[in-house]
């Protein structure tokens, strides 16, 4: 078990690969729940989750029983199922124990399903060789670094919902703008390596 | 049915990038090089209207409780079969998307106009829908790339034209950072102000000339 | 509500089926042509770093110990062709290093990398700045570095990473070729 290795996964799925401030990946509910910070936090936890156990799933299901059977053109239909299925449970879970979660995250909880972030680390995972421990380990982090982000957003967000702003770049557009700025900040971790 | 409306739609007041604020994942990511702008246009354009007109045809079939898994599969399968077909016969293409090309599955694109227009319309309705929100789709990816190639590399068409493309500005003077992931986020934040106040604007002399 | 259980997940399956069937069909008719153009891709790399009229003769037994090296093929008397995996900013990089007769760098060449457009990428494009880059490698023996870690190989501009890995890739060719003695 390679430590060295699974902290630079970690730290470049965190902060040097931001998923989505350097990678793209999860743009969608990081522009639908980022408005304000419990939101944000509440679905940057539940995406850290599903991404974890997402990474777990798809790694098993493609190394037993897809690459067995040459069935490596399933990956992105056996995938995408398996985090339908997954997000359905996450549902399911948090309506019955966190009901008020469930209530704030609304529609965007069954829009995990869609976001970009969760496929996007299950195919990372087959693209970069990684075994089943760094799998998870890129897959939470992943998550993670999505969490930051999400709510270093939220954060800035908040205050630039009581700024004046032209007319046509309210909402979205400055959004936008201010998401370019934090990209322009995150640029400088790159380059980061402990070992 | 009307063509010109649903193409007025797709291309401006309904467009799917820059009105709906759908599929912005990949027009962020992939938008560096008029090449990978076209070719993604295109694959989904391609793979938006094969859906909708299976996701129709089928529509009555389909119980309502599994629907949003069935259109998954279906939209998964076309997604696999460009892929398939892509890394065959446009490798340089195929290797320029990378991981995007399976992420066109849960591009919100597809999956929203299955649910919202497919699922409830006749197949060539459905078709006509995802041929216009494609090339919605195809304009704003060319409008970014072509901004963003412009001002970051200095050149026009890399990859379409000519392998580097046409050099317009010289040599260090083109912006880096509208290629790294800064000048994405600044390019669609403008785009979508601008297709904002045009949409605000036509709207309005619509509700003046009633 | 057992049957309806059923019949939900039965349409699911059926449909998946389908899918699945038509994704095959469609495998087998790509599946040829994708593996010839990874074949093609590894021997046009192999020309590329070290022209030789000898036919690549795959090495089975080579000392490495880096872990880089996936591949080496003998030219004849002209040198070896070495294929590796690196690290690189966005992902692995596979690349082709040539090493001629005299145990110095022919040629670099890249099969696969997806380095971040207009800044790593530009290693393994076909204009100025690329051929400039790989270039600098040719001639070069015993180990390269870039100027940042105190080498003689300028680097990319804003592509540092993707350019030590490149020189990482190097030495370590380098060094399984000198294995060889």
């Amino acid at each position: 078990m390679n430590v060295t290795k699974l902290i630079s996964i970690a730290l470049g799925a965190i902060l040097v690969n931001n998923f989505i401030l350097v990678q793209f990946l999860g743009i969608c509910p990081f522009m639908g729940v980022s408005k304000k910070m419990d939101t944000a936090l509440g679905m940057g936890f539940a995406v850290t989750f599903v991404m974890g156990i997402a990474s777990a799933a798809t790694w098993l299901i493609n190394e037993y029983l897809l690459l067995p059977l040459g069935l490596a053109y399933m990956q992105t239909v056996a995938f995408i199922l398996v985090i339908a299925a997954l997000v359905q449970l996450v549902e399911m879970f948090l309506q019955k124990m966190v009901p008020a979660l469930y209530q704030a995250l609304g529609i965007y909880l069954p829009l995990i399903t869609t976001n970009c972030a969760v496929l996007g680390v299950a195919l990372l995972n087959v693209q970069n060789h990684y075994n089943f421990i760094e799998s998870v380990v890129y897959g939470v982090t992943g998550g993670l670094g999505f969490l930051v982000a999400i709510c270093l957003f939220a954060s800035i967000r908040e205050r630039v919902e009581d700024c004046d702003c032209p007319k046509s770049f309210e909402g979205f557009p400055i959004a936008l703008i201010s998401a370019g700025l934090l990209a322009l900040a995150f640029m400088g971790f790159s380059g980061l390596r402990i070992f | 049915m009307n063509f010109k409306k649903q193409l007025r739609e797709g291309l401006l007041t309904q467009n799917p990038v820059l009105v709906q604020l759908l599929g912005m994942c990949s027009t962020l990511a992939i938008t560096t090089s008029l090449f990978n702008g076209l070719g993604m246009g295109i694959s989904v354009l391609v793979i938006l209207t094969c859906s909708n007109v299976v996701i129709s045809l089928l529509r009555k079939v389909i119980p309502s409780k599994i629907r949003i898994a069935a259109y998954i599969v279906i939209i998964a399968g076309f997604v696999t079969m460009v892929d398939l077909l892509m890394q065959a016969f446009l490798p340089d293409l195929s290797n320029s998307l990378g991981v995007f090309i399976p992420l066109i599955v849960v591009n919100c694109i597809i999956l929203g106009r299955a649910e919202a227009f497919a699922s409830k319309n006749t197949v060539a309705a459905s078709a006509v829908d995802g041929v216009t929100q494609g090339l919605g789709y195809l304009a704003a990816l060319v409008v970014m790339c072509i901004v963003r190639e412009l001002l970051g590399n200095g050149t026009f068409g890399s990859g379409v034209l000519s392998a580097d493309g046409a050099r317009i500005i010289a040599e260090p003077y083109p912006a880096l950072m509208m290629i790294l992931p800064v000048g994405g986020f600044l390019t669609l934040g403008c785009l979508i102000a601008f297709a904002q106040w045009l949409v605000k604007k036509l709207n309005d002399k619509e509700a003046a000339a009633k | 509500m057992k049957t309806y259980v059923l019949k939900l997940t039965g349409v699911l399956f059926l449909i998946t089926a389908v899918v699945a069937v038509l994704l095959g069909g469609v495998n087998a008719i790509t599946e040829g042509r994708i593996a010839d153009i990874n074949a093609e891709k590894t021997a046009a790399a192999i020309r590329t770093v070290l022209p030789s009229e000898a036919e690549p003769e795959p090495v089975q037994d080579y000392a490495d110990d880096t872990g880089l090296v996936t591949a080496v093929y003998r030219m004849g008397e002209d040198g070896y062709a070495v294929q590796l995996v690196v690290a690189g900013s966005q992902g692995e990089i596979t690349m082709m290093v040539g090493v001629d007769a005299e145990g110095a760098v022919s040629g670099v060449s890249f099969i696969q990398m997806s380095e971040t457009a207009g800044l790593g990428a530009v290693a393994a494009q076909d204009n100025a700045k690329g051929r400039a880059f790989r270039d600098q490698f040719v001639g070069k023996s015993g180990s390269v570095a870039v100027t940042k870690d105190g080498g003689d190989i300028d680097a990319l501009t804003s592509a540092t990473i993707t350019s030590r890995a490149v020189a990482t890739g190097v030495n370590a060719a380098l060094s399984c070729v000198a294995n060889f003695g």
